[in-house]
């Protein structure tokens, strides 16, 4: 067997009267990509906290190498050879790419060796191709993720632990990622992976841990476990759902038929968005119709941002046509900064997006009494854990945000639903609760544009599908319809610059 | 009533840490106040005031009080709390208080008070007018026998027709001496911006001028600032100083400094109260009170050209006599000549 | 910056504003006691005179605290409602000297005008002023994107010295011998609120608005944008399709004007005539006395009385317990000291309560 580098007992963390850890035990073996899983709020994050020094526990025991250490500061872990690599980026997005490398590396690197060589030595041992001049703030978030990786490995960690890295990568990339693992793993290094999606983690892990309300409750070769027997471990006695945790279209999940076409309720046409970068989105056309699912696929930062602020009326095109509804719903990607106010209560909140509605105003007054029952409603109908709607909204957790965003923006009866990335980061009751709103409203006949990262989801939930890739949006045939066929399309145009867009302007308009 | 009563219930709170001051001392012994809107550290004119209370307290027994005020909101409040609190004089030292002290005088028509430099006048609200042009001109005739290069500067703070006055002085004075003397004047209109003070002394020292007078507070420590490096140089530059005696200030280039005994001239402004002489007109304070004069450094008494201190002797008695009258530009309203 | 700032200012409710500022008083009080025995002084005697001084009989409070209290209110409310829109206006001192020349070129010059409208064209006028001082850095902010701390700062210097060329050239008194300008006409003047106090209807006036900044922020549909802008513009533009650019120029201008009117008021119930140094940087006090409130349009009423009352015990223990003029800063900066931080305790322990109810990982 190989030898154990990191061993935690009974790793307990608390903050203020939530537990997040509650006896975790984790075992990292050279030469072995190690698994680690758990749904939202499972205590992952906190494990791999913890495990890079950024968090200190509160009780039980963290060694390395057999002997007991204390970690008080990604320092410390930097010392005994554990590397992170973070879900959300560290980058410094005004330097290079080169900077941002050599960033906190002096010390760390073999002497005279050099950061330009030493960075070059390793892209070509690895294969994570980056561009190392433009500054990181023009490069796309899959970029941004190998750079992330190469960070990490320029410090020649024994103990790798990656924080959900799939999240942001096409299925291409993905599998690159997975190969690239288990060649470091090949090394002689613990590799250690740590996500929620049950399909990730069974395709590149040797054994797994998952995590469930902060405790370690299985541990396994990853030949040993069968998907369902991980799932049962995953989420205990609540609700499944399957598209979640990456299991494929759930069974009842049939396609919505074809679109009416005398129900048209959006119509973009040769629509460009321009900022001083460049395009964020060129040429689209879109039209949805009443009672379906379009799916937008996408790598983050291709402009479905900007496709979705369009749809929802909240960004004007530079150019192009845009037909709306009168009424839209939108269902933000940030939650917490975009879709509510965290000082807000849930009154509040819900008013932001029903205040200008006359029922709810006479003249300049508002009517808070109105705008209360419908807060009240949406809290016991939606089923929002919170004491009551005098509860601020930074108090809720995801999901209860999102049940209240979701709840809000249907009360709007409105004719268009746009939804970015609408379950991301959610635990599994509150995605399936997500999944089961936007099928229902779709029943109902209200259009939906459901724009996500994630292709399960699109596939599952999506009548007709479109990926975008560099602020193009392409039609997903019936033929490419499956993951890697939209994968292909997605890499299309990925990595541009603003001088890209300049160049491709200029020929263009010439 | 009711007012009497909410009175008493805030008054009784307050007895409880100890509420001092406004029924003390009916003893029938002077209370004199004094109102400055600078510090009473500023070694000038200030301070001139503060050892003024001083005076009056150790000379006359009085019981004395001191606020500096910040804004004109507060000057209306301060008088408010002085005459409420029994104060008999209050002595105001600065022209913008005048406004207020017209409003208080008829409100407290038994309270005195006495604005320096100011320019309007009451039964019970009187100007203390400061002759320092006296002092300047005798400071001019110094200034013009120290000068090699045929030219002196000025250096004011705010342009007010008290300061004005000093200027005219000091070049009549300058010219009694050398009747071509250049006289450079530059207004910073600040009193106490130093840096302002010394970039403009800097300034006429490098048009030529080598001897500087100043009519600033606080600021002046910039003028002396900027004479000092040039004698540092190696040029043979002076300094006048003004209000109070700040030959020890920079003694090495001061050569001597005309000054106003602010204490003197309060200790006699109470003196002339406690005898009913004070009221519906200025109080003047001059050479011939001993309250202006002009005082050479005497450490640099072997840099004074001979004969030099003889004139000034005699200008001092002429202008005590009344053969010399001192230009001065006139400010008090009503007062003969005055805008 | 925007998120942080947004963030970092919490609206409270009063009662929790006038405890937290309970609290900053006492441990300022303690603070300056033992600084006062440190040299030298009897922190008793000084503590007595600064309460009589405050509060030492009602026609002290009336006349000298509420009086002292009326442009912290004014410029108090100024701030917190460009800070309720999370607009950093720093400026309330410059608009402040704005809106006093405007008042006091109409006190002088509107002799014209019928004697009942001349008071409401003194005050619109000074109110218009502050406005129009603040529409600049409005304009840059909006425009240009340039921050409106280092404007409204800049402007401020701008306003100061225009007073001080006001005083020196067009507005000079009629003799043009002293560094201020003639008295307004009576008409001009602020009326007393309290017969035989110096208590003037700016008072009245101060109270008016913070009612009616209270009912607007609280009841009506441009208080919960201003409100919504300021907690998180994201959001706001985002889920409340609102248009930030309006409501952050709406709240700047009425910042502005509000300070303006403190000029105004200033000029027409207390001074009568303008003086280089009218403000002993209000404007800048403003911002303790809003964030205190916690900027709550009522607390700011409470916390302005409290700084005014401050002020005026310091004045009192200046004349009747001898302590040296310093002292007024010095105790004004531990209560700001002292606000900050009980406000970033308060503002811990509300995140580490958000924390535990949302049940972060």
């Amino acid at each position: 067997m190989n030898p154990t580098l990191v061993r935690l007992r009974g790793v307990e963390r608390r903050f203020g009267s939530v537990v997040a850890l509650a006896g975790a035990e984790l075992e990292l073996r050279a030469g072995e990509v190690h698994g680690v899983l758990g749904a939202n709020g499972a205590g992952k994050s906190t494990l791999f906290n913890v495990l890079g020094g950024l968090l200190r526990p509160d009780g039980g025991t963290i060694e390395v190498d057999g002997r007991p250490v204390v970690l008080t500061s990604p320092r410390d872990a930097w010392a005994h050879g554990i590397g992170l690599v973070h879900q959300h980026f560290t980058l410094v997005p005004t330097l290079t790419v080169s900077e941002n490398l050599a960033l906190g590396l002096r010390g760390a690197l073999e002497p005279g060796l050099s950061v330009q060589r030493a960075v070059r030595e390793l892209i070509e041992r690895t294969g994570l191709d980056v561009p190392l001049q433009p500054r990181v703030e023009e490069l796309g978030v899959g970029d941004r993720q190998r750079i992330e990786i190469l960070k990490a490995l320029l410090r020649d960690p024994r103990i790798l632990v990656l924080d959900e890295p799939t999240a942001v990568l096409t299925p291409d990339e993905i599998e690159r990622l997975f190969d690239l693992l288990r060649e470091l793993a090949g090394e002689g290094r613990a590799v250690t992976l740590v996500a929620h999606k049950l399909d990730d983690v069974l395709a590149v892990a040797d054994r797994v841990t998952v995590l469930r309300a902060g405790r370690t409750v299985l541990t396994a070769a990853s030949g040993e476990a069968d998907q369902s027997e991980l799932v049962r471990a995953m989420v205990g006695d609540g609700v499944v759902d399957t598209i979640a945790l990456g299991l494929g279209p759930p069974p009842s999940g049939a396609p919505p038929s074809a679109p009416h076409a005398e129900r048209w309720v959006v119509r973009l046409r040769g629509v460009d968005v321009e900022d001083e970068r460049g395009w964020r989105l060129h040429k689209v056309d879109l039209d949805v119709a009443g009672g379906e699912v379009v799916g937008v696929a996408g790598v983050e930062g291709n402009g479905q941002r900007e496709l979705a602020r369009v749809l929802a009326g909240r960004l004007e095109a530079t150019r192009g046509t845009v037909e709306l509804p009168e009424q839209i719903g939108f269902i933000p990607q940030n939650r917490s900064t975009e879709g509510l106010i965290g000082e807000f209560d849930l009154v509040e909140n819900v008013a932001l997006a029903l205040y200008r509605k006359p029922e709810f105003h006479s003249g300049p007054w508002l009517r808070w009494d109105g705008m209360k029952r419908v807060a009240e409603e949406i809290r016991s109908r939606y089923e929002v854990a919170a004491p009551s709607v005098a509860t601020l909204g930074g108090a809720l957790s995801g999901g209860n945000q999102q049940r209240v965003i979701v709840g809000r923006e249907l009360e709007m009866s409105a004719d268009l639903l746009v939804a970015e990335n609408p379950t991301r980061g959610l635990d599994v009751s509150a995605a399936a609760f997500v999944h089961d709103e936007l099928r229902r409203l779709a029943s109902e006949g209200v259009a939906i544009v459901l724009l996500s990262t994630d292709l399960d989801e699109v596939l599952a939930l999506s009548g007709r599908i479109f990926a975008i890739a560099a602020g193009t949006l392409r039609p997903v045939s019936s033929r490419a319809r499956d993951r890697a066929g939209i994968g292909a399309l997605m890499l299309r145009g990925e990595r541009r610059t603003a001088v890209d867009s300049a160049l491709e302007r200029g020929v263009d308009d010439g | 009533m009711s007012r009497n009563v909410r009175t008493c219930l805030l008054s009784s709170l307050v007895a409880l840490v100890g509420c001092g001051g406004s029924s003390a001392s009916d003893d029938g012994s002077l209370r004199a106040a004094l109102l400055t809107s600078g510090p009473v550290s500023d070694a000038g004119w200030y301070a001139g005031a503060y050892d003024g209370l001083l005076l009056i307290q150790d000379s006359l027994g009085a019981t004395i009080s001191h606020q500096q005020t910040a804004t004109p909101a507060e000057f209306d409040e301060a008088f408010l709390a002085y005459a409420s609190s029994g104060y008999d004089l209050i002595f105001a030292h600065g022209f913008e208080y005048q406004d207020a002290a017209v409003r208080a005088g008829s409100q407290f028509p038994d309270v005195t008070i006495v604005v320096s430099g100011g320019g309007r006048i009451a039964d019970n609200v009187v100007p203390l007018i400061f002759r320092l042009e006296e002092g300047s001109y005798l400071a001019g005739m110094a200034a013009a026998a120290m000068s090699e290069t045929g030219m002196v500067g000025m250096v004011g703070g705010v342009a007010i027709p008290p300061a004005q006055g000093t200027f005219r002085a000091f070049e009549a004075g300058a010219r009694s001496i050398d009747p071509d003397i250049r006289v450079l004047e530059t207004f910073t209109g600040d009193w106490n911006d130093v840096a302002a003070a010394k970039e403009a002394t800097v300034a006429q020292l490098s048009r030529g001028a080598d001897v500087i007078i100043h009519n600033v507070d606080a600021a002046s420590f910039g003028v002396f600032q900027a004479v000092r490096e040039a004698a540092a140089d190696g040029r043979t530059v002076w300094a006048v100083g003004m209000n109070s005696d700040q030959n020890d200030v920079a003694p090495d280039v001061i050569i001597g400094s005309a000054v106003i005994r602010i204490p003197q001239a309060f200790l006699e402004t109470a003196r002339r109260w406690e005898t009913g002489e004070v009221g519906g007109a200025p109080i003047y304070a001059s050479i011939r009170e001993g309250v202006i004069d002009f005082v050479f450094n005497p450490r640099l008494m072997d840099r004074v050209p001979s004969g030099i201190v003889e004139r000034i002797a005699a200008a001092r008695s002429d202008i005590r006599s009344g053969a010399l009258t001192v230009p001065r530009v006139r400010f008090v309203e009503d007062e003969v000549g005055a805008p | 910056m925007a998120d942080v700032q947004a963030q970092s200012v919490r609206s409270v409710g009063a009662l929790e504003s006038i405890l937290t500022g309970a609290v900053a008083v006492a441990l300022t009080l303690l603070t300056g006691a033992v600084l006062l025995l440190l040299g030298g002084f009897d922190p008793i005697a000084a503590g007595g005179a600064m309460i009589g001084g405050a509060f030492g009989g009602w026609n002290t409070f009336v006349s000298i605290t509420l009086v002292r209290s009326i442009p912290l209110i004014l410029t108090g409310l100024a701030v917190a409602l460009a800070f309720r829109a999370g607009v950093w206006n720093i400026g309330a001192e410059g608009q402040l000297y704005a809106g006093a020349i405007a008042a006091v070129w109409v006190g002088i010059r509107g002799g014209a005008l019928p004697a009942p409208l001349l008071v409401p064209a003194v005050l619109m006028s000074a109110g218009v002023a502050g406005a129009l001082w603040a529409l600049v850095p409005t304009l840059m902010h909006l425009r240009l994107g340039v921050g409106e701390v280092i404007t409204t700062i800049l402007m401020n210097f701008v306003g100061i010295y225009l007073a001080a060329y006001m005083v020196h050239g067009p507005l000079q008194e009629a003799r043009g011998v002293f560094p201020q300008t003639g008295p307004i006409a009576e008409a001009a003047r602020l009326p007393m609120l309290l017969p035989g106090s110096r208590l003037h209807w700016g008072f009245g006036v101060a109270l008016l608005l913070a009612a009616a900044l209270a009912v607007v922020v609280r009841r009506t549909r441009f208080g919960f944008e201003l409100r919504a802008v300021g907690a998180s513009p994201e959001a706001a533009a985002v889920s409340g399709r609102i248009d930030t650019s309006r409501v952050l120029l709406v709240s700047f201008l009425g910042s502005g004007a509000i300070a303006g009117l403190a000029g105004g008021v200033e000029i027409s119930g207390l001074t009568h005539a303008l003086y280089e140094d009218l403000s002993p940087g209000w404007g800048y006090t403003a911002i303790a006395v809003a964030l205190l409130a916690g900027l709550n349009p009522a607390g700011v009423v409470v916390t302005g009385v409290l700084f005014g009352a401050l002020q005026a015990g310091a004045g009192a223990m200046q004349r009747d317990a001898g302590i040296p003029a310093a002292w007024v800063g010095v105790v004004e900066a531990l209560v700001i000291l002292a606000v900050l931080a009980i406000d970033r305790i308060r503002r811990r322990a509300g995140a580490l309560r958000a924390a535990g109810a949302r049940g972060d990982e």
